[in-house]
């Protein structure tokens, strides 16, 4: 079941209800029945993994806790990492590993007689296995206390609001509110349904109706000028941004309406004015995962090579980062390009900060502006090799967008005008959000008849120009 | 070694890292109060804080380290 089907709009209200019905001691049974079902109804199969996945986790987290002896603390911790990696590592890349066997084979002039398999990656493996990690390890560092009820365990690794495309959540902010015993919550409750109903705007106004403009250009590299892939390169930074983000935004206000505050997922990363402050800002709940997670214990082991030490460091984060994402090369490369920009700022920071500080620039407007163009214009040239499908068409893109010129691509007008639109109203949003908070309140303002103008305005927008058949989040298939 | 002495030599440590000569250090201070406080520097602050007092902290006790005064407290428990 995902959040843009109809399906959705029945289970979450009818949950929703029976969770404030039943006594608050039991509730989290009805969030986990209704997790399995929310899941069990994309592939039956997939939740025997699931499954799976939790009961090697509270296994393996209550014997960390239960022996004194740190070596086998730690016998426990990477054999927990490593067998619940193991499936991931399986779907995920195991398709490649053969191909690139039965190519060297191959090559070699052997035959091998074994066919290439497709497997069909189960929807949020990439993310439940990080959280179950993310939990392994807090128990190991006793971060956090060994949950000892399987229930409650079962519970924050297939919760279903986070399950198919995160945010990746931490056991430290989850467990205890699984526990909370407090009734239904108005301010929460309308919260929450505000920040759905701008969830969905960004997906099916912004994300799906911009998609189709860069499906069209992306599917035919070659027939397409300069102009046009330089535009859909553009916009491809915002589509991703309304689909993961306009997701994150649906996954926090339902768990938001549940009584339960989940992280934020993207904190209007266009305004970021550096690569740095760029993946602070976009997809949060990944890079503070992989933070903490990788980051740290590599810099760590690195740091008496100091800087270089760093670097590789975060090299090697942001590389791990592309391979998360795909078993491909041109997502090497995604992470690669992120880890040498970071890098190279990392590098240059104090020459940067001294010349900001001697001109007072930090404060001026076209600085920022500059800041932000800048940093926008590295992300979408990364972004190429995340869309294209492999390394020769994001090649491509590169030589047309250089060598090649002409009329832009209009396609449909209505879809790209309205994408435009889409994206020109995400973009407002965000800019007074960023820089001026407290002024131009819609969702937020004092007067009723404002709030529900607005949320009048946003429905009717979702249903006239929304669109309804679109396709699936980007997500699920990472 | 005092707390006032672990300060002291921590002040020019600081500075250094964060190119910065205003900070003061106080037990309250964390990396949200220093401009330049970020998850890359903040591994060069832990490297030179280890030469600075020669000793090693364990990954465990950057964890613990919620500010400053955190930070203090792991220094003078392994002097």
């Amino acid at each position: 079941m995902v959040f843009t089907s109809f399906n959705f709009l029945i289970f979450f209200p009818l949950l929703a209800t029976l969770y404030f019905l039943f006594p608050t001691k039991h509730r989290w049974l009805i969030l986990l029945a209704g997790s399995y079902f929310f899941y069990i109804n994309i592939k039956p199969v997939y939740a025997l993994l699931l499954a799976g996945v939790t009961l090697s986790t509270y296994l393996f987290t209550r014997l960390i806790d239960n022996t004194p002896n740190e070596s086998r603390k730690k016998t426990y911790l990477v054999l927990n990492i490593v067998l619940i990696l193991l499936p991931l590592f399986f779907f995920k890349y195991f398709g490649v590993v053969n191909e690139g066997i039965f190519g060297l084979l191959e090559s070699l002039n052997v035959r091998w007689p074994l066919p290439s398999i497709e497997l069909l990656l189960p929807v949020g493996i990439s993310f439940y296995t990080f959280m179950a990690i993310g939990y392994t390890i807090d128990v190991y560092n006793e971060e956090v206390a060994a949950e000892k009820n399987l229930g409650i365990v079962a519970l924050f690794v297939s919760f279903f609001p986070l399950i198919l495309s995160g945010p990746i959540e931490r056991a430290g902010n989850m467990l205890p509110q699984f526990r909370a015993r407090k009734g239904p919550d108005y301010d929460m409750i309308v919260g929450g349904m505000k920040l759905m109903l701008w969830g969905y705007f960004m997906k099916l106004v912004v994300a799906d109706r911009v998609g189709i403009y860069v499906d069209a250009v992306y599917h035919n590299i070659g027939e397409h000028n300069g102009t046009s892939l330089l535009f859909a390169a553009a916009l491809y930074p915002f589509q991703v941004y309304a689909d993961l983000g306009g997701y994150s935004l649906i996954a926090i206000g339902t768990a938001k309406i549940l009584g339960m505050n989940v992280m934020d997922n993207f904190r209007r990363p266009f305004f970021a004015t550096s690569m740095a402050e760029f993946w602070r800002r976009w997809h949060i709940s990944l890079i503070s995962w992989l933070t903490d997670y990788v980051y740290t214990p590599l810099s760590f082991a690195f740091r008496k090579y100091r800087v270089r030490g760093i670097v590789t460091a975060l090299l090697i984060t942001f590389l791990i980062s592309g391979v998360w994402h795909g078993a491909s090369l041109t997502f090497v490369i995604w992470g690669l390009m992120q880890g040498i920009f970071v890098s190279i700022e990392a590098l240059t920071v104090k020459p940067r900060n001294n010349f900001a500080q001697r001109f007072n620039l930090k404060k001026r407007g076209w600085y920022i502006a500059v800041g932000c163009l800048v940093t926008f214009t590295l992300f979408a040239a990364s972004q190429v090799f995340a869309r294209a499908d492999n390394l020769q068409d994001a090649f491509l893109v590169y030589a047309r967008i250089l060598s090649t010129s002409g009329p832009l691509f209009i396609g449909v007008p209505s879809i790209l005008l309205f994408g435009l639109f889409g994206i020109g109203m995400m973009m407002l949003k965000d800019f007074t959000d960023e820089f001026m908070p407290s002024r131009f309140l819609l969702f937020e303002n004092k007067h009723k008849p404002v709030r529900i103008l607005s949320y009048s305005a946003v429905i009717l927008l979702i249903f006239l120009i929304g669109v309804f058949d679109g396709g699936e989040f980007i997500y699920f298939q990472f | 070694m005092e707390r006032t002495d672990i300060v002291t030599k921590l002040t020019p440590i600081f500075k250094k890292v964060f190119n910065d000569d205003s900070i003061i250090i106080t037990d309250g201070l964390t990396a949200n109060d220093v401009a330049n406080w970020d998850s890359l520097s903040h591994m060069l602050l832990i490297a030179e804080v280890e030469t600075g007092f020669a000793i090693k902290f364990k990954l465990k006790d950057l964890n613990k380290m919620r500010n400053v005064g955190d930070m203090i407290d792991i220094i003078s428990s392994k002097l």
